[in-house]
């Protein structure tokens, strides 16, 4: 046993409070995670550099149409700056991008980071709208199926959700049409309103297609929040506990074992999110809804790099802000997690 | 602390395990079996009429319409499920469209799994640099949305079969190396692997003796779940028209240009899509099934 005194590190009031923000693991983390993220984020935007110049045809002959003489797409192509090789243009980008500055759109004058703050919370509302309607249904559904494993409801929703996962947006988006713009006109098939001119009318556009993205969500979070839920109730040591004071099997699932399966959910969700910006770009070329994936469609038939890249961009940030912020919460939520990181 | 709840717990499936010991567990066990028996011979009976059955039976062309005969309803003579706008005979454009979907999900899922299997594979067991150049490869197409990458191949190589499986399988092999990695990493380590280490196996006979023998369960359930996306993504294609384009018969296609005559004749697009629906289905169904069978997670 050392029995001397452990030497106590001077404190200053400033420093201290830094040194512990920069020790604390959620800090480290984050870090971490972002600088790994800088590689990825590159390798991202080289790939749809290389990509969009292997794609016949370029901007200049895109934009003026099949009408344009070979001269006035040559002084188009030198005003674009599509004459220079590659990897100057891949180099000019880049070092803007660093900056900040996602220069201008080739098709309009407009500068791609104002195209983007128009288009972006459209696609924004329809994912939150999406993931709003998905835990709405999917969590009571989850409980009860837990509730009464093997049950009616249990095999109901079993049925369901896998006809759900397997159902393709496109699919499953013409369907509703059917249903619900063309036999009966309850929803419009296409249109958008915007959440500042009427909310009403926004819910009354956006409501179709958020239930196309969120119908197969629903599926998958069901099926995986009830497995998760019957894994707690059966191996969990407080679960037994609560048992053993007597609380009622309907409070422990809805107090107890809901509670920690949300830490799983909460991962899955931000594992997912790639794959929901990716249905978004077909729901909003089905419903003509001006968001970003929309823009995307548009931008890659123009030949249109600086817009692709910047969206792209921002779809891989969303992707690795997402994991990041699910990681940060999980630690959050966990204490055990939270222990175990800071002392490794 | 553990043991009182341990005891707790063991009563419960102890239970259950007593009561399953006769009618039910057999009744369990059949449901099991039939949740893979009912998907797979539904899809022997899709296979089976889309490849076979228009060499057999006389079938009218897919291509070739009949200008007297357009929009025909359901059940018409000659016509089973009617005919298109241009004519074509819907029945026929199905089972055709159904050989494309069949073969590009099996392309590229036998693309991915080779490749994607053996990158995945080799790199996990070499560890090292090796491993963390293909994890940061892989986190670039994960980050990547898929869609946009397959869109952007499809329209460099044009419009047709082949090159749509050229695209589509940018997105199975990053899947297949994901899981073979996993895999190898698990078994990289178990007694089995180091005693053949040991005992001076070479590197590629371990992993092809050893290592494959024991993840071919999991890759192949894989591929059926994959199978059922290809699919789907590949009618994705053909609906934002960067498909493989009409005339040649595809479901995806069929759905797209059935939309712009939703609102007169709903079925051109509701039976492509019933059929997509229930391929999808049984593709899902049948790997799941396996997987509970063969207890990969």
């Amino acid at each position: 046993m050392n029995t001397s005194v452990p030497v106590q590190p001077a404190r200053w009031p400033g420093s201290s409070f830094a040194r512990r923000l920069a020790s604390s693991p959620a800090v480290r983390v984050s870090g971490r995670r972002l600088l790994s993220a800088i590689p990825v984020l590159w390798g991202v935007t080289f790939l749809t550099f290389l990509l969009l110049n292997a794609l016949p045809g370029d901007a200049a002959s895109a934009l003026l149409g099949i009408n344009a003489t070979p001269a006035e797409i040559r002084s188009f192509s030198i005003k674009l700056h599509l004459n220079e090789p590659l990897w100057t243009r891949y180099g000019h980008w880049l070092a803007a991008a660093a900056t900040g500055n996602l220069g201008t759109s080739l098709a309009s004058p407009q500068s791609v980071a104002s195209i983007i703050g128009s288009r972006l919370p459209v696609t924004l509302e329809l994912v939150v709208y999406a993931l709003i309607i998905t835990f709405v249904v999917s969590v009571p559904l989850a409980v009860l199926c837990a509730r009464w494993p093997r049950g009616i409801i249990d095999r109901l929703c079993l049925v369901l959700s896998m006809a759900s996962i397997s159902i393709a947006p496109y699919v499953l988006g013409l369907l509703l049409v059917i249903l619900f713009a063309v036999d009966t006109s309850i929803f419009p098939a296409i249109g958008y309103t915007s959440l500042t001119t009427s909310v009403a009318g926004n819910l009354h556009t956006m409501t179709l297609p958020s239930l196309v993205l969120a119908l197969p969500l629903i599926g998958f979070y069901t099926r995986f929040l009830r497995a998760d839920l019957l894994e707690q109730m059966q191996s969990e040591d407080y679960i037994v506990t609560a048992r053993a004071k007597g609380v009622s099997e309907w409070k422990i699932v809805t107090r107890h074992a809901l509670r920690n399966s949300f830490i799983g959910l909460l991962t899955v969700i931000g594992l997912n999110l790639a794959t929901l910006i990716g249905a978004t770009v077909i729901v909003e070329e089905i419903f003509s809804l001006p968001g970003i994936g929309y823009e995307l469609l548009n931008a890659i038939s123009n030949r249109d790099v600086p817009v692709v890249e910047g969206i792209v961009l921002v779809f891989g940030i969303a992707v690795v802000l997402a994991n990041l912020l699910t990681d940060l919460l999980y630690g959050v939520l966990d204490p055990r997690i939270r222990h175990v990181r800071s002392r490794s | 602390m553990s043991v009182p709840a341990a005891d707790l717990l063991a009563t419960v499936p102890a239970q259950d395990l007593a009561a399953g010991e006769g009618a039910a567990s057999r009744a369990r066990g059949w449901l099991r079996t039939l949740e893979i028996v009912v998907p797979g011979s539904l899809l022997a009976v899709l296979l089976f009429f889309c490849f076979i059955w228009p060499a057999i039976y006389h079938i009218p062309s897919p291509t070739v319409g009949d200008l007297l005969q357009v929009n025909a309803p359901l059940w018409s003579p000659g016509h089973i499920l009617g005919t298109d706008s241009v004519g074509y005979d819907i029945m026929s454009r199905i089972l055709y469209g159904g050989r494309v979907s069949f073969e590009v999900a099996a392309a590229v899922q036998a693309i991915g799994l080779v490749v994607g299997g053996l990158f995945g594979m080799a790199a996990a067991y070499r560890g090292g640099w090796t491993e963390a150049v293909l994890m940061r490869v892989l986190d670039v197409f994960i980050a990547f949305p898929s869609l946009v990458l397959v869109l952007a191949i499809a329209d460099s190589l044009g419009p047709s079969e082949t090159h749509v499986i050229w695209a589509l399988s940018a997105f199975s092999i990053p899947a297949f190396a994901r899981v073979a990695r996993a895999a190898t990493l698990r078994l990289r380590d178990q007694p089995f692997v180091v005693a053949a280490r040991l005992s001076g196996t070479r590197a590629w006979r371990i992993m092809f003796q050893h290592l494959v023998p024991n993840m071919a369960p999991q890759l192949l359930t894989f591929s059926l779940l994959g199978a059922s996306l290809t699919i789907i993504l590949e009618g994705a294609l053909d609906f934002l028209g960067y498909g493989i384009p009409p005339p040649t018969p595809t479901w995806g296609n069929m759905i797209a240009t059935g939309q712009s005559f939703i609102s007169v004749f709903p079925r051109l697009v509701v039976v492509p899509s019933i059929f997509l629906l229930v391929t999808s289905i049984c593709l899902n169904m049948m790997g799941d099934g396996l997987r509970a069978r063969w207890g990969v997670r």
